[in-house]
């Protein structure tokens, strides 16, 4: 971006970029016969998979396919709602937190917010 | 024997192919090549009037076909090139009255008439532009720098690389260079990148061509004219002669260098660095 176009404060991309870019979806489209179903599963499998490990704001979720360098890709957008981070502890025998759990390890499950928002 | 046969299609109706075929058929004639222009476009003959010859029309293309004549007498002389000639459409059958193998049959008979057979193709993706492609060795592709345009051009692309045809070239007819000057209409960067073909040639906004296919006289026999130069410039670039594409997007005022000058100007220019 150049400076006169920063400091005009033009961030909007003009229509003919616009264009482009959603040709390039479109095409990207048209050209594998992606159809919307098949995005719709793959969604839904990499949903299924990722929110194992975290959790996904499914509301805004967008999959694409688009072209990039001459190569199509999948685009996968998922905001991030909490974190889950769960792990087994088993603190040092000499603390007081061994003590206290007699024996066997800590079952700990941290969640984190997501912090922007 | 060293014919060639050159369909210009687009998937998309109204771009330009007429238009094209006009042109370009007129350009190589006049620098000395023998050329037939084919109205494809059954049931919708165009190709006549934006000649000029749409009152010398005996025979068409269907009556070659089914042998109702022999083909010169189907081939109508243009008034000023005496080596072009045009092949119009019927107007008043199907657009299926001709199938794949008789166009194909039709392409090796005017072979040994021409250097160059031009054929103009209807708009679609369905019979009249299967017939159009069958017997060419090279196809150009008309589009505008439009989404509708350049989104059925690239699905006419992948059909002409199913057919086993070569990889076409592309016309970018209706440049607005304004527009693209203020960022509102796609860079001919743009559409070549989204397409990933080779450019023939950039044709501008012009309303001379209006005013030309009124009069039945192809644009390119005014020189004076930026549209009518972008023509001959292609059917050069046709004949393997390497001409530097015409700089359709030059600033024209003053006020308008000034400002490119200074930074001012629309992202055009940096963004053809950053490409
Ligand atoms: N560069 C240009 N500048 C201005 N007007 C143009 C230009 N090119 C084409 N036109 C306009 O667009 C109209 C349609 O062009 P043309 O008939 O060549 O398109 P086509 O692709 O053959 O259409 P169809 O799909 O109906 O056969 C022309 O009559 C003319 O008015
Ligand atoms: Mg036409």
């Amino acid at each position: 971006m150049g400076v006169f176009e920063f400091m005009i404060g033009r961030k909007k991309p003009t229509p003919g970029e616009v264009a482009k870019e959603r040709l390039k979806v479109a095409l990207a489209h048209d050209r594998i016969k992606v159809n919307p179903e098949l995005l719709e599963l793959i969604k839904h499998d990499l949903l299924k998979a990722i929110s194992q490990r975290m959790e996904i704001d499914e509301q805004h979720v967008q999959v694409n396919m688009a072209r990039e360098g001459g190569f199509d890709k999948i685009l996968a957008d998922m905001p991030v709602k909490r974190q889950k981070i769960a792990f087994e502890w088993d603190p040092p025998s000499h603390s007081p937190a061994a003590s206290a759990l007699k024996g066997g390890p800590l079952h700990v499950e941290i969640e984190r917010m997501r912090d922007d928002k | 024997m060293d014919s060639r046969v050159i369909t210009i299609t687009s998937g998309k109706g109204g771009v330009g192919k007429t238009t094209t075929t006009a042109n370009l058929g007129t350009a190589l004639a006049m620098m000395g090549k023998k050329v037939a222009v084919v109205d494809s476009d059954i049931g919708l003959r165009n190709l006549d009037a934006v000649l000029g010859l749409e009152n010398r029309i005996v025979y068409d293309l269907v009556d070659v076909v089914e042998g109702q004549c022999r083909l010169r007498q189907a081939l109508i002389k243009d008034k000023r090139q005496p080596e072009l000639y045009l092949l119009p459409a019927a107007q008043t059958r199907d657009k299926n009255a001709v199938n794949s193998v008789q166009m194909e049959q039709l392409c090796q008979q005017l072979r040994p008439e021409f250097d160059y057979i031009i054929i103009d193709s209807p708009a679609g993706i369905e019979q009249g532009f299967r017939n159009a492609i069958v017997g060419a060795d090279e196809i150009i592709i008309v589009a505008n720098p439009e989404m509708a345009s350049v989104r059925d051009a690239d699905r006419i692309i992948g059909l002409v690389e199913s057919a086993g045809k070569p990889e076409p070239r592309l016309i970018l007819n209706r440049l607005r260079p304004e527009m693209v000057r203020r960022g509102d209409m796609m860079d001919v960067a743009d559409v070549l990148e989204v397409l990933g073909v080779d450019l023939l040639g950039i044709i501008p906004e012009d309303e001379n061509i209006i005013i030309a296919i009124n009069k039945g006289e192809p644009i390119v026999y005014d020189k004076r004219t930026k549209a009518g130069r972008a023509y001959f410039n292609a059917a050069q670039r046709i004949l393997g002669e390497e001409v530097p594409l015409e700089e359709v997007t030059e600033a024209t005022s003053l006020m308008e260098r000034l400002r490119r000058l200074m930074g001012f100007g629309p992202a055009l220019t940096e963004r053809r660095v950053r490409s």
